[in-house]
């Protein structure tokens, strides 16, 4: 029966689970038996052909385990329901012994945190989509629906792997594509056993189908993301969101791996992380140091500063249209600025050395105009609280013209004046 | 809830920008009397530091961005002055939901470091933080560039 299941779903499970369940042809069929109805007590086994078959079962979900995780996650969700089924079905005849070799078999929680931080989305996805996609809630209700007979030390067990799936699950609103939801809940698992084999089988068809609708069709309209789930993924809007999210961070990364210099070699999330952490924190020890430097130099030269800077924003508004008509003009910097140097008095003088080498190109001929109406100094600090919000033409403009008299030649001819 | 891939926009004005902001915070500074004081070196270092953070933090965007309104914030607190912030809705609601968005165990260590780092980290998102990140790193960078000038200008060798 669980051949039939493979058989059902179009895939094609690699050659090696096959084998593993033809292999011990005898706990197979003795598999498909308990599947089908695992409360019948009449039937249940002796202790030795209980553990014998536990411990067949135990290897075959090993190797299961293995050769799930080699191919890649394809078949996670056929393993995961035979270990479900196996756990229920050894549940029911013998509470204590089975259960507490399923779970003090450290081999098998081990392999399920494996599963759980098996990482893809896919394979969460997948996990989950043999089940209804709806919730979170509706989810964890089929599982526990499937597991009727299941003792807490089961539940222990299996919830691991429950909520593994369900920690890739966001609660995000996000609506999907495709019409599969409509389909699902009709499919929602039958509670006996004999039916979920069944009814998972025909839900992994559905949901192969739907996974190849949904390469097709238009999007809606709508306000929310629009993620269309790729073929061969999942189709949980969790898994969905989560990899919507996933992408979003890859993406945001690109951005930063271009600020950060010497990111280019790095890769993974990790390292590129803690590359940019060691930007920033260098980055702000720079900002510490550089501000040491100018409290011990500051004392003298600050005052010139302000002043020099306030006439500026002084000057800006009311010459603001001449600034504007006059363009920009880079390569007459030197020229003008000789030429006003000899108007100009130390306050300007003082703020070229302050100002950084320049960038951006200046209105030199709006410069000579402004700088012969140089109010006095105490009208100017009247009104550095009238300026205190600029436009970024006006800031442009203010530094450029305190640039166009700091080319960096000149800047030692500055100093010296002083 | 986030619309679909609005471009991220990680401008940073010009280098003017930040220069003019932070004289005139140098400026306000050397305006206070205590602050020529030969003595008490580190508070004056101190002082220029915050002044250049705050500086930087108004000339980058002032409450447009998170973490600069998070550094005013934070400064503001500091001199027990009251900020106003225009009201943002959105941004709360957001906060709401998204607390329970974020929780990634393998990039959270890391992430972790960077809320530390970057003012006002520990209320976002990671996708978030990033942007934050990167819009911090180029004003940083912008500042750093502008108080290097400065200090080449001042003490020339």
């Amino acid at each position: 029966m669980d051949n039939e299941l493979f058989m059902n779903t179009q895939l094609h499970p690699p050659p090696e689970i096959a084998a593993h369940f033809e292999q011990p042809s005898s706990s197979s069929t003795m598999l498909n038996w308990s599947l089908m109805d695992p409360n019948l007590t009449q039937h249940s086994p002796t202790q030795d052909y209980f553990s014998w078959r536990k411990s067949t079962e135990l290897q075959q979900k090993q190797s299961i385990f293995d050769s799930a995780l080699s191919c890649g996650g394809g078949d996670g969700f056929i393993i995961r329901e035979l270990i479900g089924k196996l756990g229920n079905s050894s549940a029911t005849p013998n509470r204590t012994t089975p259960l507490t070799e399923f779970s003090g078999d450290p081999g098998f929680a081990e392999r399920a945190a494996r599963f759980s931080c098996f990482g893809s989305r896919s394979f969460n996805g997948r996990t989950n989509s043999s089940l209804p996609v709806n919730n979170n809630g509706k989810i964890v209700n089929s599982v526990k629906l499937t597991r009727v007979s299941s003792t807490p030390a089961l539940n222990g067990l299996v919830s691991p792997m429950v909520p593994a799936g369900e920690i890739s699950r966001k609660r995000k609103h996000l609506t999907k594509v495709k019409s599969k939801e409509t389909p699902l809940p009709t499919v929602s698992p039958a509670p006996s056993f004999s039916k979920t084999a069944e009814g998972k089988g025909g839900k992994r068809r559905r949901q192969d189908e739907e996974k190849e609708d949904n390469t097709k069709g238009p999007e809606p309209p709508k306000d929310y993301i629009h993620v269309r789930a790729r073929r061969g993924q999942a189709t949980d809007s969790h898994s969905l969101a989560e990899r919507v999210r996933r992408e979003k961070i890859g993406e945001r990364m690109k951005l930063l791996e271009d600020l950060v210099p010497g990111c280019n070699k790095v890769t993974g999330k990790a390292l590129m992380l803690d590359e940019i952490i060691n930007y920033v924190q260098s980055l702000q020890r720079q900002v510490e140091f550089l501000s040491m430097k100018l409290s011990s130099v500051n004392d003298t030269r600050l005052d010139f500063n302000v002043d020099a800077l306030v006439s500026k924003d002084v000057m800006i508004p009311s010459s603001s249209n001449r600034l504007h008509e006059a363009g920009l003009q880079a390569e007459s910097l030197s020229h003008h600025s000789y030429n006003n140097n000899s108007q100009l008095h130390t306050n300007v003088s003082s703020s070229n050395m302050m100002l950084p080498s320049p960038v951006n190109s200046v209105e030199t001929s709006t410069l000579a105009s402004s700088f012969t109406h140089l109010p006095t100094l105490t009208q100017f600090t009247d009104s550095i609280s009238q300026y205190q919000i600029f436009s970024q033409e006006d800031l442009q403009s203010i530094v450029g013209m305190g640039v166009a008299h700091n080319p960096n030649h000149e800047s030692q001819n500055m100093k010296i004046e002083l | 809830m986030a619309s679909a891939d609005k471009p991220i926009n990680t401008d940073v004005p010009e280098k003017d920008v930040f220069t003019l902001h932070f004289l005139q915070s140098l400026s306000n500074l050397r305006r206070q009397n205590t602050f020529n004081s030969p003595e008490k070196t580190n508070d004056r270092v101190k002082k220029i530091k915050k002044a250049a953070y705050v500086s930087m933090a108004r000339a980058a965007g002032g409450t447009n961005r998170l973490w600069s309104r998070a550094l005013l914030r934070r400064a503001a607190k500091e001199n027990s002055k009251v900020v106003r912030f225009p009201r943002r809705k959105k941004r709360v609601t957001c906060l709401r939901r998204r607390r329970s968005n974020r929780r990634d165990p393998v990039e959270e260590e890391e992430a972790e470091r960077l809320r530390n780092l970057v003012p006002g980290g520990g209320g976002m998102e990671t996708s978030k933080l990033m942007e934050e990140t990167a819009h911090y790193i180029k004003c940083l960078s912008m500042q750093v560039k502008v108080m290097q000038c400065l200090v080449d200008g001042l003490a020339p060798k």
